[in-house]
């Protein structure tokens, strides 16, 4: 029952969706070879290898302490903020290894961003929050901050949401409005990369749709990976996704392929809710 | 199909097993159309051409308490990988068995029309193409309950003696009805009665292919192994 028939073939969508997808078509953003990561002791991630085609988007699933976030964290050094955790292996990104020595964090991180799970507004206006991070990276004259400030909030769709109310204290916005603030803020300093780790986990179904609705046109230009646990997201939102699982990852596959014909047991079990 | 682990949330499991009786039962009732279909013509047994029919509304009425639950568990449980690819030939294998229950019933009421060609035509041909059709039904049939693709890709690739015992019966007919116009209303009945069997092998064919799909996750190609001489007439 296991054996494949040599008349057999993938299914036409399947087959499509693989050609045509982030998987063999797109060059790689961040290619990741022999990644083991440990918090102290603990060994984290197992020589982990997989790439992130660029504009498009990576999903990576997984049950809670699996990896995936640890994996997120490593994307852009955020691990180095504390004590104790250490990465080997590669991370290669724009022609260099990121985890060696020497690397500028701050241009790293004004190049590879990154979103939270939940909405971390600065306690300042609407229009700072985006020029803060602005600020950080770059001079700019105060006319061209207001240009950056309103195209970021108009990729995020909140521009006709606040225009009228920019010095408006931002912690006053929705959940939903706040995370959309968030992306708007990591978008305005122009990373390549944006990382985001359960984007829309503390946000209503229609904050969602807006967030995913978001990401499908961010991905024309940027490299996005999601860290997600609701495999509907997975699915909606992804080009491939990832499956991690005991700091191992599992298998990398077209989105298509994932949901429909994964190739491990284990990929099954865990996204056809069977896991023991 | 569905020799998995448990599902973490136990309603699902017994919802699937539900829609997987369903199916069984489906499959069980149209075997029993087909077999009843065949006795009625080939016995011209005036009780077994009555039940076809009958099972017909229990057929139907399956069909629909199959579709209803699948639509159901799409919508309420979001199925993925083999459970999305199980549901989804569960739809549209019931409808195959719709279909075969229709042809086994449209046979049962073609039976006793055939009945005046008296020994200028045998049933011999319609008797080996009748075993072929029923014996690839049982075999699709068995490797649905069993998840059993190797089982489905046999049926698949062995409708080609049935088109082929089609079209030799298609030729005999054709011959009776040019030497004697009389029969022609006999053979016509006859030749509609060989047309549905060959489209109910055309079935379990299909529910072949759908069973090695939820089970590999591959699609068998479009096209069929073909016996070069088996080119079907219309």
């Amino acid at each position: 029952m296991n054996e494949k028939p040599t008349q057999a073939m993938p299914s036409v969508e399947v087959a499509a969706e693989a050609s045509a997808s982030a998987v063999s078509g797109r060059p790689i953003a961040i290619q990741v070879n022999n990644l083991d990561f440990y918090y102290g002791k603990a060994h984290a991630l197992h020589n982990i290898t997989m790439g992130f085609p660029e504009r498009s988007v990576t999903g990576m699933i997984g049950p809670s302490g699996c990896g995936k976030s640890t994996l997120l964290r490593v994307l852009n050094r955020m691990y180095d903020l504390y004590p104790g955790q250490r990465a080997t292996g590669e991370v290669m990104f724009a022609g260099q290894n990121i985890l060696g020595t020497g690397l500028d964090l701050n241009a790293l991180r004004s190049r590879v961003g990154m979103v939270f799970q939940k909405p971390t507004p600065f306690p300042m206006s609407i229009y700072d929050n985006i020029a803060f991070g602005i600020r950080l990276h770059e001079r700019v004259s105060r006319s061209e901050m207001d240009g950056r400030v309103e195209d970021a909030l108009r990729r995020v769709a909140l521009w006709p949401e606040v225009k009228d109310r920019l010095q408006a204290s931002a912690t006053a916005l929705s959940g939903g409005q706040q995370q959309r603030l968030c992306i708007a803020r990591t978008i305005a300093v122009r990373p390549e990369v944006i990382l985001l780790d359960e984007p829309t986990s503390a946000l209503d179904p229609v904050s969602t749709a807006r967030i995913e609705e978001l990401l499908d046109e961010l991905k024309t230009e940027f490299t996005i990976a999601i860290v997600t646990h609701n495999m509907q997201q997975a699915a909606r939102c992804a080009d491939q996704v990832a499956f991690f699982y005991l700091g191992e990852l599992v298998e990398v596959d077209s989105t298509a392929r994932m949901f429909t014909t994964p190739r491990e047991s284990r990929t099954q079990d865990y996204i056809t809710g069977r896991f023991g | 199909m569905g020799n998995e682990p448990a599902h973490t949330v136990t309603r699902y499991d017994q919802e699937l097993d539900r829609l997987r009786g369903l199916v069984a039962r489906m499959g069980g009732l149209v075997e029993r159309q087909t077999a009843r279909a065949i006795a009625a013509v080939v016995d011209q047994d005036e009780d077994a051409a009555l039940e076809p029919p009958e099972l017909d509304v229990e057929v139907d009425a399956l069909e629909r308490e199959a579709e209803s639950l699948a639509i159901r568990i799409l919508a309420l449980r979001a199925p993925m990988a083999v459970d999305l690819r199980v549901i989804i030939a569960v739809l549209k294998i019931t409808g195959d068995f719709e279909r075969i229950g229709d042809y086994a019933s449209s046979i049962a009421r073609r039976a006793l029309k055939v009945e005046p060609l008296d020994g200028a035509l045998s049933f011999g041909a319609l008797r080996n193409m009748a075993r072929l059709v029923q014996e690839n039904l049982h075999r699709a049939i068995e490797a649905m309950v069993n998840n059993d693709s190797e089982c489905a890709m046999q049926v698949w690739g062995s409708d080609t003696a049935i088109d082929e015992l089609y079209t030799a019966m298609f030729r005999e007919l054709v011959t009776y009805m040019m030497e004697d116009p009389r029969k022609i209303s006999p053979c016509i009945h006859l030749l509609f009665v060989a047309k549905n069997l060959e489209r109910i092998g055309d079935h379990a064919t299909n529910i072949a292919e759908r069973v090695y799909y939820a089970v590999t996750g591959e699609m068998l190609p479009a096209l069929r192994p073909r016996g070069g001489a088996a080119k079907k007439p219309g």
